[in-house]
């Protein structure tokens, strides 16, 4: 659906993008994370056709997004940085304006997606008279018009209270779930990203460094949750046997690299240990962020092109283990 | 086609629903009225009627509203018109973008060439609302006060102008005269939607057309830059009250007109190919 190829862009002298290659499928919810001039809105300026790349190209549904604009975005909804609008006009001469940017649109359409974000008794009210969630759900609105298949939101959260944020969420569950949308979603706020997305991707300084499912990013590489009788000496026999390099807080285990749960399993029945249970060990995508932003990683990095981005932890495969 | 039509009326719409667009209508109406006033209360009616009996002319017959329109429009057009049409111009684009509501815009398949384009007709079409409001509401208000009758036309500067019409003949020059202002203040707005289109604050373009335009004033009525008053954009600017000559000097008014239509094309293209390279970054 997206597919970013070597993109590099400079601003004089700053690198905002280092060589991304990122191919984001259709169908899914793809949550792009990174710290503040990462490169996010950069990434999603170059794939509006807003900021030219210095080199690479951009492509949506196999139009390049610089060489065909138009048959790129033509169903593509965006709301791109602070959505803002002509405050002395309605809401709903607002939507026909930029609706018309795109093409003709019928009246029936703008009275249809503002009732579905629940904007219709205010659609012509003064803008300057909307609450800031008016705004967001006005801003959805005008994404939703083009009738798009691809759906970028970049920070739609910012500055909503906590109703706003679980409206917001149902309503990109509901779009993905009704109208099966393809939706990048940029956002500082990862616990909005680790509940919606099923995706992400990491940009830290510009680079790529990480791309992978939310799974692979919570999951703990090599970290078992254990629960059995007399811990410690299970754990100190399976250090033993080699099966196991590490334990700690009484209820976690590290594998060791080829070894498999059933492995341990076997090894703990055959020492007649009781096993209630065993599990991979999950950390919260706040966790796996905060590492990899405080860690030297290496960029993920993605040979020849086009082609699938690198999933999960390459580069980065140690970080969520080493964490205590 | 119809679709370029209707972008282009929601390009008018946001531009005449903005409460800063009507500044400049405002400020005329209020500066006419009071420039009547002046005209009325003042000696200026002696003064303009020994002017004409001089020249062998009935006086009454010509101390008129359209006169009064005339000579109100001189102040008018050097000092208010430039303001509003850069002041426009200026926010054309730069303050889109400033706002951010550019962004929004151009989160659509509309090509940064079409937007343009759309913008500067709009600002076009404003310009000649603008002065043709400013025509209008001048013979009108000095009809309030002044008779109808001749139309006497004297300007002792650069252009020099003496010129005696008849009412309907006089109210005829004065519409042609107009369009001419009216590519005037095109020209005026262009640069100023120029600066616009690059990357800067919206004061920023309208304080730099107005900078030009005045440079331009300035050079041209240096003694030593007589030679060169040619290539100051003000000298072409006079084309208005080439109009009101007997006979019209249509060579130097063609000249006038081709060069400020060259600027116009020529602010508009380097505009386009600005707006066409920069980045819309917050």
């Amino acid at each position: 659906m997206i597919s970013f190829c070597g993109i590099t862009k400079r601003f004089g002298q700053r690198l905002a993008l280092d060589d991304l290659t990122l191919d984001i499928p259709a169908g899914e919810i793809f949550g792009l994370l990174g710290h503040n001039g990462a490169g996010k809105s950069t990434a999603i300026g170059i794939l509006l056709g807003q900021v030219w790349p210095t080199s690479g190209r951009a492509s949506i549904d196999g139009h390049d997004v610089l060489g065909d604009r138009q048959r790129a975005l033509a169903r593509v909804g965006a709301i791109f940085e602070t959505p803002v609008f002509y405050d002395y006009l309605s809401g709903y001469r607002n939507l026909e304006i930029l609706s018309h940017y795109t093409g003709p649109t019928p009246p029936a359409r703008i009275r249809e997606v503002l009732d579905w974000v629940g904007l219709s008794s205010r659609s012509h009210s003064k803008l300057r008279t909307y609450s800031h969630g008016m705004r967001t759900r006005l801003a959805l609105a005008q994404a939703l018009l083009p009738d798009p298949r691809l759906l970028i939101l970049d920070e739609p959260g910012d500055g909503l209270d906590p109703e706003g944020l679980h409206e917001l969420r149902g309503m990109i569950r509901r779009l993905h779930g009704e109208f099966n949308l393809t939706i990048l979603l940029s956002s500082h706020l990862l616990t909005e990203v680790e509940q919606v997305c099923g995706r992400i991707a990491v940009l830290k300084a510009g680079c790529l460094v990480f791309s992978g499912t939310v799974v692979e990013a919570t999951r703990q590489q090599g970290w078992v949750r254990l629960r059995s009788d007399a811990f410690e000496l299970a754990a100190a026999r399976l250090l033993e046997q080699g099966l196991v390099v590490d334990q700690r807080n009484g209820d976690s285990i590290r594998l060791a690299e080829g070894v498999g749960v059933e492995e341990v399993v076997r090894a703990l029945v055959a020492q007649g240990r009781a096993v209630y249970e065993i599990s991979p060990q999950e950390q919260t995508l706040e966790d796996f962020y905060l590492a990899i932003m405080g860690s030297g990683v290496a960029r993920t990095r993605q040979p020849g092109c086009p082609g699938p981005v690198s999933d999960g932890l390459r580069g980065t495969s140690e970080m969520g283990g080493d964490r205590t | 086609m119809n679709l370029f039509l209707r972008q282009l009326g929601n390009e008018l719409w946001k531009l005449f629903g903005k409460k800063r667009t009507y500044i400049g209508f405002g400020t005329f109406l209020v500066a006419q009225n009071a420039m009547l006033l002046a005209f009325h209360f003042s000696d200026w009616q002696q003064g303009t009627a020994r002017l004409l009996e001089g020249n062998g002319y009935l006086a009454e017959e010509f101390i008129s509203a359209l006169t009064v329109a005339v000579l109100m429009l001189i102040p008018q057009i050097i000092l208010l018109m430039p303001l509003y049409a850069c002041l426009v111009g200026g926010d054309m684009v730069a303050k889109e973008s400033e706002e951010g509501t550019l962004r929004m815009i151009l989160c659509r398949p509309i090509s940064r060439v079409r937007l343009l384009t759309l913008k500067w007709l709009a600002g076009m079409v404003f310009c000649v609302v603008l002065v043709a409001s400013l025509g209008v509401m001048a013979v009108l208000f000095a009809r309030l006060w002044f008779p109808w009758g001749g139309l006497f036309v004297f300007a002792p500067g650069p252009v020099r102008v003496f010129g005696i019409f008849t009412g309907w003949e006089g109210l005829a020059y004065y519409g042609a005269s107009h369009l001419i202002l009216a590519i005037n203040a095109c020209t005026m707005f262009g640069l100023a939607f120029l600066f616009s289109s690059f990357n800067m604050k919206p004061a920023a373009a309208t304080i730099l057309a107005l900078s030009f335009l005045l440079l331009n004033l300035v050079m041209e009525a240096m003694p030593f830059f007589e030679e060169y008053k040619e290539l100051c954009l003000t000298h072409h600017f006079r084309g208005w009250l080439l109009v009101f000559q007997t006979p019209v000097d249509w060579l130097r008014l063609g000249q006038s007109l081709g060069i400020l239509l060259g600027v116009n094309l020529t602010a508009f293209l380097v505009g386009l190919a600005g707006f066409h390279c920069r980045d819309i970054k917050s």
